[in-house]
C-alpha cells in the first residue's frame, strides 16, 4: 500500500511573465507606463541633460587650466570655460586662510589628532564608544586651541592643554585593550601588576595614579614644547569654517541640553528665564545677533577691556545655537511618555539620575535627525560671520574676485566652495540617516 | 510634599537645617532665588558697564536721535524717501522692504515648493530623481552663498541695457536691474476695486453657503468652479464697462538707460531667486513628508467607498496631510523673513542694511537701534507663532 502512494512534489515556480522582469520591464513601468509618464519622462530627461551638459562642458570641457590672469582665460574662451588656474593658486588660502605657511603643519596636526581621537568610534570590538565621543567633545578643544594659537602659556592653560593629551592617550589605550584583550584600559593595568584580585578600593586608587601619572608626564610633554603665536585675524577658510562650528557645535549640545530641561523645569523662575533666553534668540536673525555682539560687546565690558573679533562671533554663534538646539531637545523631551518618569520615580531615583539614565537617552535617540539638522543648518550659517569681517571660506573665496590678477572670478571659487559645503553636509546629513536606522529598536519601526 | 511621611532614625538625629535641604519645597526655593540673583546680578553688571562705556563716549541712549534727519539717500524704497527725511522715516523703509522681500519670496518659494514636492512623489523615476537631485543641492550649500553667486556671478553679469534681454510685454532685464510695467491708476479705479471687493466676498459667501447646504442636505454644489467664475468674469466686464481704469506704463530705452514702469534692482532679484530657490527645498521636504503622512488605510477606505479620486484629495488626504504639513510651513515663512536679512551681504537696503548697519554706523546710537532691530523681528515671530497655537489647537487630533 504504503509503496504506491505518491508524494506531492511541488513544480518549480514558473518564471514570472517575460514583461514583467528585468530592465525592460523596470522602464515600462516606471517611465514609459502611459503617454503623461512618457512625457514627463522626456521632460525630466530633457533637464537632466540640460543641466549637466551645461556644468560639465562648463567645468571641464571648455575650462581653462593653465593662466597667469583672468584675462588670458577671458582670451581664450570667454565665459564659455571655467578659470581654474586663479581657484588653483588661492587654494591654499581657502583651505588655511592667511595661516603663516611654515605653521600650517600645526592646523594639520590639530585636525588628524581629531580624526585619530574619532577613529576607535569606527572599530567594532571597542565598546566604551560614549565616553570617547563625549571626550572628542569636551576635551579634544583644548588639546587643538594650543596647536591652533599657540603663544604664551599660562599655569591654567598648559594644564587645560595637558589634560586634553591625557584625554588622547586613555583613549587610544582604551581602544587598543579593548581590540586586542577586550577589556577596558584600568583593568588592563591592575591585571598586568597582579592586583586583579585586591579591595575595589585598592584598584580604584591604581587607576587614580595611572591618569595622574600620564596627566604629569602629558604636562611635561606640554611645557616643553612651544609653538609661536598665530593671531586669529590670520585665522581664515575653510580651517576658521570649521573653528567656528566645531565650538558652536561643542557648546550647543549641553547648553541646549540644560536650556531644554530648564524650560521644562517645575520651578517657574528658572522656567520663565530659559524661556525668554530660547524665544528671544529664536525670533531674531543671525546677523542681528552677530551684529549685536559685534557693536555691543565692547560696551557691556568693563572699559578697556579688548575682546578678539572671532571671540564675539563665536559667542554669538554658540548663544543662538543653543536657543535652537534647546526646542529641538525640548521637543524630544515631550515625546517621552509620562510613565517613563513615574516609573523611575518609582524605582527611587533623583531628578538627575532620571533625566540622565531614563530621559535624555531616549529623547537624543528620537531627535537625531532634528540634532544633526540643526548642525548642518550651523554649519551653513558660519557663512554670517563674513559679513562682520571673519575670513571665513565663503569670504576667501569672495577675495579672489577682488585680487587684481583674477578681478572678477567669482563663479568658479563659488563652484569649489559650494562643493566643498556640500561634501561636509550631505555627509553629515547621511551619516545621521544611517544612525538612525542602526538606533531603530523594533518597536518604533513597527 | 511638605512632610516626608517616615522618618528612619538617621534622619531623625540630623538637624532641622539639614531637613530642610532635603525639603524638595525649600531646595527649590533656595535654586530659583540664587538664579534670580546671579541673572539680576550680571544684568546689573552688564547695565553698569555700558552706562559707563557710554559716559566715556558721550554717547546717550535714549530714543531722541529719532526726529533728527538721516542724511543718507537709499537706492530702493516702497514709500517715499529722500535725503533729508528722519531716522525714523529710514526705520519705516527697511520695515518695507523687509516685508516685500519676504511675501514676494514666500509666494514664489510656496508654488515652486509644491511642484518640487509633488516631483519627488512622482512614480517616474526620472522626475523623482531630477526633483531630489535638486532639493539636494541646493539645501546642502549655504544660502548666504547662493544669494551672493546670484548677484555676483548672474545678476551682476548681464548684458548693459542697450543689449538688453526683452521679454515680451514690456518686462526688461539687463545689469542695472528688472523692469517691468508699473500700473496707473485712472478714474473710477477706486469703483472697480469696490466691485473686485464685492465679488471676493460674494464667491466666499457662496463657498460657505454650499459647504452648509453640503452638510445639511448632502446636496453638493459647484462653488468653486462659480466662485472663480464670479471673481475673474465680474471684475472684467466691470474693468470693460469702465472704460479700463488703469493703464500701464512701459518702460522704454531713452539715452543710455530705461525709464518709465518700475525699476526692480539687481540685488533684489538676487535676493528673491535665492531665498525662493533654498526655501522652496524645504517646503518641498515638508509638502512630501505631510503627503506620506496620511496612512495607505485612509485611501483604500476612500476607495472603498468609491470616492472619486478629487474627492479622495479633496476631503481625505489634503485635510490630514495639512495638519502635519502647516506647522513647520509657518516656520519656514517666518525664516524666510528672518533670512531675508543676509540682504546685507549684497547692498539691499532691507531692515538690517539701512538701520542697524547704516543708521547705526551714522548715529552711533547703538542699544536703540538694535533694540528696535531685535523688537521688530520678536513682534513678528511671536505674533506669528501665536495665531499658530491657536491653529493647532484647532485642527489637533481630538482623542479619547
Amino acid at each position: 500500500m504504503t509503496s504506491d502512494l505518491q508524494t506531492f512534489v511541488p513544480r518549480p515556480d514558473r518564471p514570472p511573465p517575460a514583461d514583467s522582469a528585468g530592465v525592460a520591464a523596470w522602464i515600462r513601468k516606471n517611465l514609459f507606463s502611459d503617454i503623461p509618464n512618457a512625457l514627463m519622462t522626456l521632460l525630466g530627461a530633457y533637464i537632466a541633460f540640460t543641466v549637466l551638459s551645461a556644468v560639465l562642458n562648463w567645468a571641464l570641457f571648455n575650462a581653462v587650466w593653465s593662466a597667469d590672469t583672468r584675462r588670458e582665460c577671458l582670451d581664450a574662451v570667454g565665459r564659455a570655460g571655467a578659470c581654474w588656474p586663479g581657484v588653483a593658486i588661492w587654494f591654499e588660502n581657502l583651505i588655511y586662510g592667511l595661516y603663516p605657511k611654515d605653521q600650517v603643519w600645526r592646523i594639520n596636526v590639530g585636525f588628524l589628532a581629531l580624526i585619530l581621537w574619532m577613529v576607535p568610534l569606527w572599530i567594532p570590538r571597542v565598546t566604551s564608544k560614549i565616553g570617547i565621543g563625549l571626550s572628542a567633545v569636551m576635551l579634544y578643544p583644548f588639546l587643538a586651541s594650543y596647536f591652533f594659537l599657540g603663544g604664551d602659556k599660562g599655569v591654567v592653560w598648559t594644564g587645560l592643554i595637558a589634560l586634553g593629551l591625557t584625554g588622547f592617550v586613555i583613549v587610544w589605550a582604551t581602544a587598543l585593550t579593548e581590540t586586542l584583550q577586550a577589556k577596558t584600559a584600568g583593568a588592563w593595568l591592575i591585571d598586568a601588576l597582579g592586583r586583579a584580585n585586591a579591595e575595589e578600593k585598592m584598584q580604584t586608587r591604581i587607576r587614580l595614579l595611572a591618569v595622574l601619572a600620564i596627566f604629569l608626564l602629558a604636562c611635561l610633554a606640554v611645557w616643553s614644547v612651544s609653538f609661536t603665536e598665530v593671531r586669529t585675524r590670520f585665522w581664515g577658510g575653510l580651517f576658521l569654517t570649521l573653528v567656528i562650528s566645531g565650538i558652536g557645535i561643542t557648546f550647543s549640545l549641553p547648553a541646549g541640553i540644560m536650556l531644554a530641561l530648564g524650560r521644562r523645569s517645575n520651578m517657574p523662575v528658572i522656567a520663565s528665564l530659559s524661556t525668554i533666553f530660547i524665544e528671544l534668540f529664536r525670533s531674531v536673525p543671525l546677523i542681528t545677533i552677530l551684529f549685536m555682539f559685534n557693536t555691543m560687546l565692547p560696551l557691556f565690558m568693563p572699559a578697556g577691556t579688548e575682546v578678539n573679533q572671532l571671540l564675539r562671533a563665536i559667542v554669538a554663534v554658540c548663544l543662538f545655537a543653543s536657543a535652537y538646539m534647546a526646542e529641538i531637545i525640548r521637543g524630544g523631551l515631550q515625546a517621552i511618555p509620562n510613565g517613563q518618569y513615574e516609573a523611575a520615580h518609582s524605582l527611587g531615583l533623583t531628578y538627575w539620575q532620571t533625566t540622565s539614565q531614563v530621559v535624555l537617552p531616549q529623547a537624543l535617540k528620537i531627535m537625531i535627525p532634528a540634532i544633526v539638522g540643526n548642525f548642518i543648518g550651523l554649519f551653513k550659517d558660519t557663512t554670517l560671520v563674513s559679513i562682520i569681517g571673519l575670513f571665513d571660506l565663503m569670504n576667501m573665496a569672495r577675495a579672489i574676485g577682488e585680487d587684481t590678477n583674477w578681478l572678477g572670478l567669482f563663479i568658479e571659487p563659488f563652484f569649489v566652495v559650494s562643493l566643498i559645503y556640500f561634501v561636509f553636509c550631505f555627509a553629515m546629513s547621511s551619516y545621521s540617516i544611517g544612525l538612525e536606522k542602526k538606533l531603530a529598536t523594533g518597536r518604533d519601526t513597527g | 510634599m511638605t512632610s516626608i511621611p517616615e522618618l528612619s532614625d538617621k534622619t531623625k538625629q540630623r538637624g532641622k537645617l539639614s531637613r530642610a535641604i532635603y525639603d524638595a519645597r525649600i531646595r527649590s526655593a533656595i535654586i530659583q532665588a540664587l538664579t534670580l540673583f546671579t541673572v539680576v546680578a550680571l544684568l546689573f553688571w552688564l547695565t553698569r558697564n555700558t552706562m559707563i562705556n557710554l559716559q566715556a563716549r558721550n554717547l546717550s541712549a535714549g530714543f531722541g536721535f529719532l526726529d533728527v534727519s538721516a542724511g543718507f539717500g537709499i537706492g530702493f524704497t516702497l514709500i517715499p524717501y529722500k535725503e533729508g527725511d528722519t531716522y525714523l522715516r529710514v526705520f519705516a523703509v527697511g520695515i518695507m522692504n523687509t516685508l516685500l522681500v519676504a511675501v514676494v519670496a514666500i509666494a514664489l518659494s510656496t508654488v515652486f515648493g509644491v511642484l518640487v514636492g509633488l516631483a519627488r512623489l512622482s512614480t517616474n523615476w526620472i522626475i523623482a530623481a531630477v526633483a531630489r537631485s535638486y532639493v539636494e543641492i541646493i539645501r546642502n550649500t549655504p544660502l548666504l552663498l547662493q544669494i551672493i553667486a546670484w548677484y555676483f556671478g548672474v545678476f551682476n553679469l548681464l548684458p548693459r541695457p542697450r543689449q538688453s534681454m526683452e521679454i515680451t510685454g514690456g518686462f526688461v532685464l539687463n545689469n542695472r536691474g528688472f523692469y517691468l510695467p508699473g500700473p496707473v491708476v485712472e478714474a473710477g479705479f477706486t469703483l472697480w476695486l469696490g466691485i473686485l471687493a464685492v465679488s471676493v466676498i460674494g464667491a466666499i459667501a457662496l463657498y460657505i453657503w454650499a459647504a452648509r447646504r453640503l452638510e445639511r442636505t448632502g446636496q453638493s454644489f459647484p462653488a468653486i468652479l462659480t466662485g472663480l467664475g464670479i471673481v475673474i468674469l465680474v471684475p472684467l466686464l466691470a474693468f470693460l464697462v469702465l472704460g479700463s481704469p488703469l493703464s500701464w506704463d512701459m518702460p522704454e530705452l531713452k539715452g543710455l538707460n530705461y525709464v518709465g514702469g518700475i525699476t526692480v534692482p539687481p540685488s533684489f532679484c538676487a535676493l528673491i531667486v535665492a531665498l525662493s530657490a533654498y526655501t522652496s527645498c524645504f517646503i518641498a521636504e515638508i509638502i512630501r513628508s505631510g503627503i506620506q503622512s496620511v496612512s495607505k488605510g485612509q485611501l483604500e477606505a476612500a476607495g472603498a467607498l468609491n470616492l472619486p479620486a478629487n474627492w479622495t484629495l479633496r476631503r481625505v488626504v489634503m485635510p490630514q496631510a495639512m495638519r502635519v504639513i502647516i506647522p513647520p510651513l509657518i516656520s519656514q515663512y517666518l525664516n524666510v523673513t528672518k533670512n531675508s536679512s543676509l540682504a546685507i551681504a549684497i547692498g539691499f537696503p532691507d531692515l538690517v542694511s539701512v538701520w542697524m548697519n547704516t543708521s547705526l554706523n551714522q548715529s552711533g546710537r547703538a542699544i536703540p537701534i538694535v533694540a528696535m532691530t531685535m523688537g521688530f523681528y520678536c513682534a513678528v515671530s511671536l505674533s506669528v507663532s501665536a495665531v499658530m497655537n491657536i491653529y493647532n489647537k484647532r485642527v489637533q487630533l481630538k482623542e479619547r
